[in-house]
Parts: C-alpha cells; sequence; structure tokens
C-alpha cells in the first residue's frame, strides 16, 4: 500500500481529515486537528537546526519541509515507516546525499549557527564533525588499531610509520593513546587490548559495529548520525550499543534512525515522527511522544493500528 | 487495521475490567443491604466470599503484565493498560470493604444510633463508584473530574456522623456499674465508626478510579 493510500484508509476510518475537527467519543469536538505538532521547545542549546528543508530524487519529492532543532548534547530520534524519509533527513546533516548524483537539496542545516549548505563548505571537515555510523558494520579490512588511526592519520592529526620515524615525528605514543580512547569510549577496550593487530573483520558483528562507533569517535566529532547502528544485532549487542548510546549523549550531540520504536524509546531524549512521504509530523520529548502523542496519526503510527 | 489480536486483547481487558466493577459493586450492595436490615444470611454470604473478586484481581493484573511485557502498548494504549492495572486494585480493595461492612452487620446491634443517616452516606458512595465505572467505560473526562468534587460532599457528610455518633456517646447516661452495658456500647460506637470510615474509603477508591481513568483519556493526572 502506498503511502497516499495510506493516508486516505486511515482518514475514512477515523472519520478526521487533516482538516478536520477530530471528534472525542464523548462527542466534544478537539479544537487542534491533532495532525501535525512540530513545534518542540526544549531547554538547552541547538547542535544543529534545519529550515523547510526539502529533498529531491529525480521527480521524487522526499523530504518535504522540514525544520527542526536538534539540541546538543542528547539523542534525537528519528522513527517512521519506510521510505518516510528519515535516513534522507539524516543524511543531509553531514552532506551524505550529495554523493547521490540524482539527489538535490532545498533549504538550509545549520551546524552551531553556520549554513552547511553554502558553497565552498569543507566537506571533509564537516563530515569530521558531524560523524556518522551506518546499519552493517563495515570496519576498514585492516588491523583493529588502524581502523581507529586511520582517519586521524588522513587528517593529519597523526603522524606515525616509516616516514615519520625517518622525519623524527613518530606520534606512536599519541596513537596509542588515542587507540586506547576510543576503544574505551566505545566499550571495546576490554574485549580487544590484547589484540589490536588483528584483522577486524575476525570481531563479531556488535564488536565491529563498535569498533565502528570507535573509530568515528577518534576524529573527535561533535554530532554522531546512526543509521538503524543496531539492525543487524543480536540482543546483547544491541544493548551495549544502547547504554553506549546513552554514555556518548553525555558528550556529543547523538541523532539516531531506528525502526525499532522501543529502542527510541528507551534511548532517545526526544523524537521526531516522519510521515506520509517526506513529511516531520510530531516532534516532542520522547517521554510525551510515547505516552501521549498529539498527532492522531503518530499515535496509530506507535501503536502499530497502521503501517 | 493491524495487530487485530493485540486490540482484541484490549477490548477483552476493558471489559473484563468492567465485570469486576459489576461484581464488587454487587457485594457491596449486598453488604449495604445487609446493614440496613441486619440480614445475617446475606451479611455471612458477602462475608465468606472474597475469594471471586481476589481471583478476578490477580488474573486482571496477570493480564496486564502480560501486555506489557508481550506487546509493549504505548500513547493512549499505555494509559488505558497502566489505569486498569491500578484500577483492579482498587475495585479489589472496595471488595474488602465489602467485606468488612458485612462483618460488622454481624456483629451490629442496630437500635443504638439510629440518628446516625447511614444510608444517605452509603447511596452517596455506591454512585460514586458506579459512576467512576461508567466513565472508565465511556472515556469520561468531565464525570472524572465531578466524581472528585462529589468526594468532599462525602468525606463531610462522613465528619458530621462521627462527630454526632461521638457527642452522643458523651451525651448518653450509661450505668457505669454495668460492665457489659458500658462494653456494649463501646462496641457498638467503634463499630458505626467503622463503617462510616468504609464508606469514606469507598468514595476514596471511586476517586482513584476517576484520577486514573481522567489520566487514561486525556493524559491528565491532576487527581492522581
Amino acid at each position: 500500500m502506498s503511502d497516499s493510500q495510506q493516508t486516505q484508509s486511515q482518514t475514512q476510518t477515523r472519520t478526521t481529515g487533516s482538516d478536520q475537527p477530530l471528534e472525542t467519543t464523548s462527542g466534544e469536538t478537539v479544537e487542534e486537528t491533532r495532525e501535525e505538532w512540530v513545534e518542540y521547545d526544549f531547554q538547552g542549546k541547538a547542535k544543529m537546526v534545519s529550515e523547510d528543508l526539502d529533498v529531491y530524487y529525480g521527480d521524487d519529492h522526499a523530504l518535504k519541509g522540514v525544520s527542526m532543532e536538534i539540541p546538543e548534547k542528547s539523542v534525537t530520534a528519528l522513527i517512521g515507516p519506510s521510505g518516510c524519509g528519515k535516513s534522507t533527513y539524516l543524511r543531509c546533516l553531514n552532506r551524505m546525499n550529495d554523493r547521490i548524483n540524482a539527489a538535490r537539496v532545498d533549504g538550509s542545516v545549520e551546524l552551531d549557527g553556520k549554513e552547511i549548505y553554502q558553497d565552498g563548505i569543507n566537506l571533509v571537515e564537516l563530515r569530521k564533525r558531524v560523524g556518522m555510523v551506518f546499519q552493517s558494520p563495515n570496519p576498514f579490512p585492516k588491523s583493529i588499531r588502524d581502523n581507529i588511526s586511520y582517519g586521524p592519520r588522513k587528517h593529519g592529526d597523526l603522524e606515525t610509520g616509516l616516514l615519520a620515524r625517518m622525519l623524527g615525528r613518530d606520534d606512536s605514543e599519541a596513537e596509542r593513546e588515542l587507540v586506547e580512547r576510543a576503544l574505551k569510549q566505545a566499550a571495546l577496550w576490554d574485549e580487544v587490548h590484547d589484540r589490536l593487530d588483528d584483522n577486524a573483520l575476525g570481531l563479531s558483528g556488535g564488536q565491529q559495529q563498535r569498533l565502528c562507533i570507535a573509530r568515528c569517535l577518534s576524529v573527535d566529532p561533535e554530532v554522531i548520525l546512526m543509521d538503524e547502528p543496531a539492525s543487524a544485532l543480536d540482543p546483547i549487542a544491541t544493548a551495549k550499543i544502547e547504554d553506549l548510546i546513552s554514555d556518548l549523549a553525555e558528550e556529543y550531540t547523538v541523532v539516531i534512525v531506528t525502526h525499532n520504536m522501543q529502542q527510541a524509546a528507551r534511548i532517545s531524549d526526544q523524537t521526531a515522527v516522519f510521515l506520509t512521504g517526506g513529511k516531520l509530523v510530531e516532534y516532542g520529548d520522547t517521554d510525551q511522544i510515547f505516552e501521549n502523542p498529539r498527532s492522531q496519526r503518530v499515535e496509530d503510527y506507535i501503536s502499530g493500528k497502521f503501517g | 487495521m493491524t495487530r487485530d489480536e493485540y486490540q482484541q486483547s484490549l477490548a477483552t481487558l476493558r471489559a473484563d475490567v468492567l465485570d469486576m466493577g459489576d461484581l464488587v459493586a454487587d457485594r457491596l450492595d449486598r453488604a449495604l443491604t445487609a446493614l440496613s436490615t441486619v440480614d445475617e444470611t446475606v451479611a455471612r454470604e458477602v462475608a465468606g466470599a472474597d475469594d471471586a473478586v481476589d481471583r478476578r484481581y490477580l488474573d486482571l493484573e496477570a493480564t496486564c503484565i502480560q501486555l506489557f511485557a508481550r506487546q509493549q502498548p504505548v500513547a493512549s494504549d499505555l494509559r488505558f493498560v497502566a489505569s486498569s492495572f491500578k484500577i483492579v486494585t482498587d475495585l479489589e480493595r472496595v471488595g474488602d470493604l465489602a467485606v468488612n461492612l458485612a462483618q460488622y452487620t454481624l456483629a451490629a446491634d442496630r437500635e443504638r444510633f439510629e440518628e446516625v443517616d447511614l444510608s444517605t452516606i452509603a447511596d452517596l458512595a455506591r454512585s460514586m463508584l458506579d459512576d467512576a465505572m461508567t466513565a472508565y467505560r465511556t472515556d469520561d473526562a468531565e464525570a472524572c473530574r465531578a466524581i472528585a468534587d462529589r468526594d468532599d460532599e462525602l468525606d463531610a457528610l462522613c465528619q458530621r456522623a462521627s462527630e454526632r455518633v461521638v457527642r452522643d456517646l458523651i451525651e448518653r447516661e450509661v450505668d457505669e456499674g454495668d460492665s457489659w452495658a458500658v462494653e456494649e456500647l463501646m462496641d457498638d460506637v467503634s463499630r458505626l465508626l467503622l463503617v462510616v470510615r468504609d464508606l469514606e474509603r469507598v468514595g476514596d477508591h471511586a476517586v482513584n478510579i476517576a484520577a486514573r481513568t481522567l489520566y487514561m483519556v486525556d493524559s491528565d493526572p491532576q487527581l492522581v
């Protein structure tokens, strides 16, 4: 069933359209339409802000006018059915959509008040500040140590190897510290500290995913984007990733896309619900979204009454 | 509509809670009848049959826990299951109070203190319970708020009745040499005070049920 068909059948069964007030069982009319509620008043500072963000993949309008603020040092979950635009939105936050030829982005995204969709922005620098962890663990086919130090070396933050030694700029002590710090932050150090030179592909799926998080942390990002980081993992590995995400939010701004609504409820501070072809329908405190969502369609979606 | 079985379980839960409400109301009615007519047979029946209410309570509690564990309800479903989970506890307590009232009947001497109007108090408490369960059945937030207001009236009636009993006791002339008569009087007085207190508690449980229902309907914790 397409999104538009879904909306239509929903409208018929609930006898409330997008412009009609909702009738309660007691026959009273609720003034607000309960259709959209994206204004979100949060405590603290916004790390990233999008304004009227539209994304097109060719003729497909994948994201429609999304405006939202992402509070710093917290976990923001993006949820919604397949094709709702949540991953598209996530990829806009570090301009990963630039890598898709047919994609066109309109609107604005700011990081610390500075527009990231402007000419002359350094994409390597942007993606260092706004890192990403993907659905399937994708470590480099290198040693555990190299997976961590690769990024800092590429960015010139770390010089190791033969040339560095010859030039007297060898940072191997700094590398050791960086690898240890990143692996500890990703809660992986205890499991791998005695085999840092082993190939990372020999790790379990859950360990590989935590290694990818460590790799992301090694370049000292400010925002970490996660696209369903635990969907390929078993419940124990998932629990470790979830614990890790909560810890990371003390220092970093985390934005996570997840299909697992209970996961969003468990780990996020605020939740944004995307529905029906690229629209943000409701955004608010996670407690409020899961206990008393304002939008009827959000209520139906999270209760599993459609989709 | 998906998750049909889950939706069916929610509908069944509501029907079963209402059913338990009917059972408890019936117990309370019988206890109150026994009290007003001093009918020992009915009183014995109520006092000895609390098991059915307890069993219903434990079953419904288990149903709610299973729904939490297996279906992880959210939004209005979450509020409904959480409220039902609390409401069955209140209903079970009302069942206990019905047993208490029946037991007082078995030991009461109704010839004294006739001037205390227990029936008005009983009717008010009883109607509050009815209205709370009706509000739960029909998702009626306004009715919930009205029940909370009526509790003040019930509390005032109970307070006046208790004061009356105590004042009457002070003014009553009892032959202090007749220790049997003194003891009987003391028993009657404390029993009557307990009846008043238990009826007041029925009202409190009705308010609790209304409070949970209001949270369920409007996500409004005002009365909780």
